[in-house]
């Protein structure tokens, strides 16, 4: 999916060079602290940021391509609807850029609205809701076309606990349908819950792999300890 | 297709909030009212002091009985010519008084009339015009020219700090005086000495010769702000990138918002007009229709421009400078209040890319002089391009500026 993604701010490196391939149908979750260049990396792979160098490809099409963004959902790490619209009118107006009939959002609608749990708030302004309220509401609309590939930046971030699991519960259904989800998190506990993580750190991608065999190949006997000890390789002892 | 969806959604939020309805809406009127109580008012309410020494009475010779005293009163004639006209006067007796008055702020301008006012105009009126008859006591007189000239002048200070109104006053008290002369002079006056053809028949006033170009500006102003500063809070709220992660262009992205504001500018444009012509009268000789025409590609063409500026800044407060920066050449060059042939030449060439210049002089040829469609063909080729031009700039810029981050 990705070979050797380079992203600059100035001089700043964002993203040094970064390569992963996830298999379709994977939940993959990237873990790595406050600016490790997590956002940065998502938005590239969902083509509204160019990368100075290196190719991403999404369902072996480049980004970003038309092929792609009609397949394509993204959930950025703000929220991002207008607050000036309802719940309704926000997953409408995204329903209908990707050309899905209106008979159609309506129903698609009611199912997102019980995933994150906002029915009684549909016809309110996105303004007035509170801020996890919004941030289920932008993940309803990044849903609501139904897209084969899922970026999701930190989707569970001021989300209450109850509605936390009941969000990963839904992830896993849609692992299941072979939904590909690409999932940003500095949680631990998060990453353990996917099938592959990466490990991002000062825009590198330290360690990749599944939970097991980054425990194994540390010879730690946690996934803290495997990512402490990827740490102090580095050079850069926490 | 999916530029209209952002049209009507950019539509659907503006509608969705009273307060920026009412904005938008009553932005324009509040314009329109303003420059047109302000440019339909001729500079009178200004005060006047008065030095009055004039006696009112004029003695001139007659063929039949000798010298005779007649009693015009022409300084108070003036001067209540010049009350009617608006002005309001202080009566001074000491000539250094009415001067301080002016000087001081109190008085725009101060008239001195001599003691031998009226005598001195009547009797430089028969020098100049010839014998008279008229009656005097009951007979029928001939009055005869004097012999010798007397030269008696009315001292006139006037406040010219500000030329504007200085030389707009003037002109009205230099009618008051040329009418009460003429008065006196019957036969010959400047009217029967030269013979002026005003080709718009003295029927248009500053008014009707500023509005177009102050309609454009206003439409300017409201329109670019209201576009640029709306893309840029599209841009900083997240909510474009969401819309470029679906399959959308930069093209369409632009069409559509260049749709929806083209809309509320027509709308805007229509209550400028409107209420331009309804409640000042300005004048619209030409078609209607092609005013409409003029302003809609000009409005297009504003979009273009503001989409460019609003992929250039940063934020909604670099978008509002942006637009500052871009309106100060437009009322300055645009031909808004002096035509740009008017300016130095390195200016001129400046005017000549501000769609403001081409709009105006359109809507001039329309308004004004009632020409139609071929007399202002190059103005509307000239509008078309910008749009063309600033629109496709507009995109190229949003497309490389929303990749880059
Ligand atoms: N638009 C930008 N301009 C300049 N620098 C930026 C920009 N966006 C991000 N950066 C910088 O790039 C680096 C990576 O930022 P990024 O937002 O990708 O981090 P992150 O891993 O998502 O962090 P967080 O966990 O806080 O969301 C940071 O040092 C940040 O300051
Ligand atoms: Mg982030």
């Amino acid at each position: 999916m990705a070979e050797g993604v380079v992203k600059r701010y100035g001089s700043r490196l964002a993203v040094d060079h970064v390569s992963f391939e996830i298999p379709a149908g994977t939940v993959y979750g990237l873990l790595g602290p406050n600016g490790a260049g997590k956002s940065t990396l998502v938005r590239m792979l969902c083509g509204v940021l160019r990368p100075d160098g290196g190719r991403v490809t999404v369902l072996g099409w480049p980004v970003p391509s038309f092929r792609v963004q009609m397949q394509l959902g993204y959930m950025p790490q703000d929220v991002a609807l207008y607050a000036d619209l309802t719940v309704d009118q926000n997953l409408a107006m995204f329903g209908r850029l990707y050309d899905i009939p209106r008979g159609q959002i309506a129903s698609r609608a009611e199912e997102l609205l019980d995933l994150v749990d906002l029915r009684e708030r549909r016809r309110e302004k996105v303004g007035a809701l509170s801020g996890g309220m919004q941030r289920r509401a932008s993940l309803a609309v990044s849903l609501v076309h139904r897209p084969r590939v899922l970026f999701l930046d930190e989707p569970t971030a001021g989300v209450d606990l109850r509605l936390r699991n009941a969000l990963w519960e839904h992830f896993r259904a849609l692992d299941a349908e072979d939904v590909t989800l690409f999932i940003t998190t500095h949680l631990m506990d998060e990453v353990e819950r996917c099938r592959l993580l990466g490990y991002l750190h000062s825009g590198r991608l330290l360690a990749e792999g599944s939970v097991p065999e980054l425990i194994a190949s540390s010879g730690r006997n946690s996934l803290e300890g495997a990512l402490t000890a990827l740490l102090e390789e580095e050079g850069e002892p926490e | 297709m999916r530029s209209l969806l952002i049209a009507g959604n950019v539509l659907r939020r503006i509608l969705s909030d009273r307060r920026t309805v009412l904005l938008v809406l009553l932005t324009p009127l509040l314009f329109v009212l303003l420059y047109g109580t302000s440019f339909s008012s001729r500079h009178t309410h200004l005060t006047i002091a008065v030095v009055d020494k004039d006696n009112g009475l004029a003695s001139v010779r007659t063929a039949e009985i000798g010298r005779v005293t007649l009693s015009v009163h022409l300084a108070s004639r003036l001067l209540t010519a010049v009350v009617k006209e608006g002005f309001p006067i202080i009566k001074e007796t000491r000539v250094e008084d009415a001067e301080e008055a002016v000087r001081s702020g109190g008085a725009w301008a101060a008239i001195v009339f001599p003691a031998g006012f009226s005598n001195a105009i009547v009797n430089e009126a028969l020098r100049l015009g010839g014998e008279r008859t008229m009656r005097f006591e009951g007979r029928e007189v001939r009055l005869l020219p004097p012999e010798t000239t007397l030269d008696i002048r009315v001292t006139l200070f006037v406040d010219d700090s500000n030329p504007l109104i200085s030389s707009s006053g003037l002109a009205i008290l230099q009618q008051a005086f040329s009418d009460i002369v003429s008065d006196q002079q019957r036969g010959l006056s400047v009217d029967a000495m030269l013979d002026l053809r005003p080709i718009y028949d003295g029927e248009i006033t500053n008014l009707d010769y500023t509005a177009p170009g102050i309609i454009a500006f206003a439409i300017t102003l409201i329109s670019v702000m209201l576009t640029a500063v709306s893309i840029v809070r599209e841009r900083t709220g997240g909510t474009l990138t969401r819309i470029l992660v679906a399959p959308v262009r930069s093209a369409e992205i632009v069409t559509g918002y260049a749709a929806a504001f083209t809309v509320v500018a027509g709308i805007q444009a229509v209550e400028l007009v409107a209420v331009s012509r309804f409640a000042f009268g300005i004048r619209l000789a030409g078609s209607v229709a092609l005013v409409a025409l003029i302003l809609f590609l000009f409005v297009l063409g504003l979009q273009g421009l503001a989409t460019l500026l609003s992929t250039i800044a940063r934020n909604e407060f670099q978008a509002m400078q942006l637009v500052l920066i871009l309106l100060i050449p437009s009322i300055m060059l645009g031909g808004v209040f002096w035509p740009p042939e008017a300016l130095p030449p390195s200016l001129r060439a400046l005017a000549q890319i501000l769609p403001l210049t081409h709009a105006n002089e359109a809507l001039r040829e329309v308004m004004l002089a009632g020409r139609g469609i071929s007399a202002v063909t190059v103005e509307l080729s000239a509008l078309v391009a910008f749009a063309v031009a600033t629109l496709a700039a507009g995109t190229w810029s949003m497309r490389r500026q929303l990749r880059r981050g």
